[in-house]
């Protein structure tokens, strides 16, 4: 009976450390609208974690050396003009879901391992994952904080803040390492879709209740603990996948904060002009 | 080379593959002008709840209704919530991918063993494909076709110049349904027999791999459809010979999606010499991350 | 001060070596204002960059505060066209042009009270004191562009560019834009100002440049702004001149 309690109180860890990871880093996900990218890097970092895995490496190693790739290729990618990002993030994503899927294809016993890829299994977490969780999560919060003033500049205004001295390139690189850095301690323990739903949803519902960012950036963390916990207890509770029911959690916030938004912006457009079909 | 596709069930798998790169070269064309990477991907993750209540509910045949509906459904809510909302058209892309992936999730998960359901959602049972299955497709195949026939020229017009198309009296609104219609209508049709992967693939690779070579949109539909009957064909013949003769699982869906890419990088330079070639001079705006989704 | 705030002798411009504007030679001292006049595409901004040291120098002598373009990065100020900016982020009035401060108070320490003072003066100039608060995205056109030059004022630049200040603008806002950039220029600082609009360019500007893929003239505006210099620049164009007014006709 101990065993049980013990693994659920390190599952509640893990949801609320992830939580405020995700909360953190989904604020710029979704001001940067880089959800695509996120959902691409949560692909793209599987051949990393199997073949580290199959070789017998660390699979985090494994993953953060995947991402970095699939990172740097996005930038550069982004960086020569011409080329349509959201073409190349969507092979890039094929691509690393096929290389994964063939990979562990090769081993036997495989659905298990994919399964677990997209879903997790938060309930076998360890204590080890979690000091790698929290320690993430510190390095994290510090490095968005010392670099919030010129992330805010290129966020809002590129060509500004490239005049105003910045390396915009490097920002945006350290910007998509740290997303991934995020996803790689993320997807062990709750897979790439609630990764995915944990970043994008609290923040996105977050960014509806107000246009600061500290305030955002508040709300998001709160939101994604959150919903991390709710849909932990309704997971117990019915016996459901935790991933899913978190995710559905995380996205009822956003449904339940999406609505008071529309009802302002329909009362505030009302007096203008009925809006256009277009 | 022929031998192989003599079996039956190799034979039908390449037919099936050759009906979806009818239909995938003009559409994954859209998908690319329009930026619906992620939309695409969203879909073939938003039927999964569908495939699971059809099957509980029909079997077999009941999967194809439920992907349909489950299809369907996205495709409006995406239409829907992509116009003027306050939430940014990718996040809630990507809300509305997890949400009903998890709905799937969760169905699947009140019952033993829903790995193998998974599994083989991902990977599709291209070698399993029926004749009835292809009739399917093919039927599917039609449908897709002639809609996109009819929607062509109002489509590229929404595409090219939203604002002047809605001065010319097109509905917008109606025709980015009529678009997530037509990709939802064709992960439907596919994913069965091929699986998530490569139809998330067969979407978005092709297109971007043919515009490498040109710059026009017919062009750009024969080319993809070309080299997906290219590398559905190599990447059957891969996958078989890799497991009968050197005892690797190779899957067919993740061989003929390797190849894909494969086309898709080694064409790149083609690309980069063509534009040294052209020379025209870059526009400095929005070359950001912003544009990772369009 | 000492020098010109902007020298460019003999220069071209461009990307990966294929020059979009040559021969451009320029003078621009503290208290100047000159206004970069020419069609669509002829390179006014490519010539800004460059001075933003963005846009590689091909040819020539190019000085900007005294310095190569590239040594000087991040020493002038910058207004852009505010459509390229995200209307959708979640930033307010009084944070860009806090952005304009950035550079002295550096990316960790808190803003002091002489940055506040900054940023709340260069809002008052600007006529906008009383929308510190609103997000960036809720003002109107001209609003916008007036919050992009407090927060150019805040950063107290000695070389100003700004690339097409007045376009969607309204009268209110362009006015005002108007009066903050002559005061700027009274106070010494030199002002580079890209513009389609000749009558602004006559009105504003100290001294005139012509522009199109080449520098087609030079001088005081009653020099430049002449029948025979504009439609040499811009081609085919005819240019129709009565009571001191200037039309550019579509052929």
């Amino acid at each position: 009976m101990s065993w049980w309690d013990d693994a659920l109180h390190r599952a509640v860890a893990e949801v609320v450390l992830a939580g405020a990871l995700a909360g953190l880093i989904g604020v710029h996900v979704v001001v940067r609208r880089l959800s695509f990218f996120t959902m691409a890097l949560t692909h793209a970092t599987f051949p990393g974690i199997v073949l580290a895995s199959i070789i017998g490496v660390n699979i985090m190693l494994g993953g953060v050396v995947a991402g970095g790739i699939v990172a740097v290729g996005v930038v550069a990618l982004t960086r020569r003009r011409g080329q349509d990002a959201s073409a190349a993030t969507g092979v890039l994503l094929s691509a690393g879901f096929a290389l994964g899927a063939a990979l562990v294809a090769t081993q036997s016993g495989f659905s298990r391992d994919l399964s677990s890829f997209l879903v997790g299994s938060i309930l076998t977490v360890g204590t080890q994952d979690l000091v790698v969780t929290a320690v993430v999560l510190v390095v994290v919060a510090v490095g968005l904080t010392v670099g919030a003033r010129p992330l805010l500049q290129i966020g809002f205004d590129r060509s500004g803040a490239q005049a105003a001295g910045l390396a915009i390139g490097r920002w945006d690189l350290l910007l998509l390492l740290t997303i991934q850095v995020v996803v790689v301690t993320m997807v062990p323990a709750v897979g790439t879709i609630l990764a995915v739903s944990l970043i994008v949803a609290p923040a996105a519902a977050a960014r509806l209740w107000s246009d600061r960012l500290p305030v955002v950036t508040a709300l998001s963390i709160v939101f994604a603990v959150g919903s991390g916990l709710v849909g932990l207890w309704i997971s117990s509770r019915w016996n459901v996948a935790a991933g899913a029911s978190i995710s559905l959690t995380a996205t009822a916030v956003l449904a339940a904060s999406w609505l008071p938004a529309r009802l302002r912006t329909a009362v505030v457009r009302l007096p203008v002009a009925p809006a256009g079909r277009a | 080379m022929i031998a192989p596709f003599e079996l039956p069930f190799m034979a039908r798998a390449l037919a099936e593959i050759a009906l979806l790169a009818v239909i995938c070269g003009p559409v994954s064309v859209f998908v690319y002008a329009r930026r619906l990477a992620f939309v695409s991907d969203a879909m073939t993750h938003t039927v999964f709840p569908g495939v699971v209540i059809g099957f509980v509910a029909g079997g077999l045949e009941g999967l194809v209704v439920g992907a349909l509906v489950a299809g369907l459904l996205t495709a409006v809510v995406l239409t829907l919530l992509t116009r003027g909302g306050r939430v940014s058209d990718d996040a809630a892309t990507a809300v509305v991918l997890t949400a009903m992936f998890s709905i799937g999730v969760v169905l699947v998960s009140r019952r033993t063993s829903y790995t193998s359901d998974l599994t083989a959602f991902l990977f599709g049972r291209l070698l399993t494909v029926t004749a009835d299955q292809l009739v399917e497709t093919a039927v599917l195949a039609g449908v897709v076709l002639v809609a996109l026939l009819i929607g062509a020229r109002a489509l590229l017009f929404r595409t090219f110049d939203p604002a002047g198309a809605a001065a010319a009296g097109f509905r917008v609104g109606w025709l980015d349904l009529w678009l997530n219609v037509l990709v939802a209508l064709v992960v439907v049709a596919s994913v069965r027999a091929v699986g998530t992967i490569l139809v998330v693939a067969l979407l978005i690779v092709p297109a971007a791999a043919a515009r490498m070579v040109t710059d026009r949109l017919a062009v750009m539909a024969v080319v993809g459809t070309v080299l997906i009957i290219g590398a559905g064909y190599a990447g059957l013949l891969v996958s078989w010979t890799a497991s009968l003769h050197y005892g690797v699982a190779l899957t067919s869906a993740s061989s003929v999606v390797l190849l894909l890419v494969a086309a898709y990088l080694l064409l790149i330079p083609v690309r980069l010499l063509r534009a040294r070639r052209q020379r025209r001079v870059p526009s400095a705006r929005r070359s950001s991350v912003h544009e990772l989704v369009g | 001060m000492t020098g010109p705030a902007l020298r460019y002798d003999g220069v071209s411009v461009g990307y990966q070596g294929t020059a979009v504007l040559t021969h451009v030679d320029l003078d621009v001292r503290a208290g100047q204002r000159l206004a970069l006049v020419g069609p669509n595409g002829a390179g006014k901004s490519t010539l800004i960059k460059s001075v933003l040291g963005l846009v590689p120098v091909l040819a020539g002598q190019a000085s900007v505060l005294g310095a190569d373009p590239s040594a000087a990065r991040g020493q002038a100020g910058y207004v852009p066209q505010t459509d390229t900016l995200d209307a959708d982020f979640p930033v307010s009035v009084r944070q860009v042009v806090m952005m304009g401060r950035y550079r002295r108070i550096g990316w960790w320490r808190p803003a002091r009270a002489a940055d506040r003072r900054a940023v709340a003066e260069a809002l008052d100039r600007v006529g906008l004191a009383d929308r510190a608060g609103h997000r960036f995205g809720t003002l109107s056109g001209g609003q916008r562009q007036r919050v992009l030059l407090a927060r150019a004022i805040a950063s107290e630049p000695r070389l100003l560019l700004l690339d097409e200040p007045f376009n969607g603008v309204d009268a209110v806002s362009q006015d005002e834009i108007v009066r903050v950039l002559r005061e700027l220029s009274a106070g010494g600082a030199a002002l580079v100002i890209s513009t389609h609009d000749l009558g602004v360019a006559r009105d504003l500007a100290d001294v005139v440049c012509l522009l199109n893929g080449r520098q087609w003239a030079v001088g005081a505006p009653s020099e430049v702004l002449t029948a025979e210099k504009l439609r040499m620049t811009y081609g085919g164009h005819v240019v129709d001149v009565a009571d001191g007014q200037m039309m550019l006709v579509e052929p």
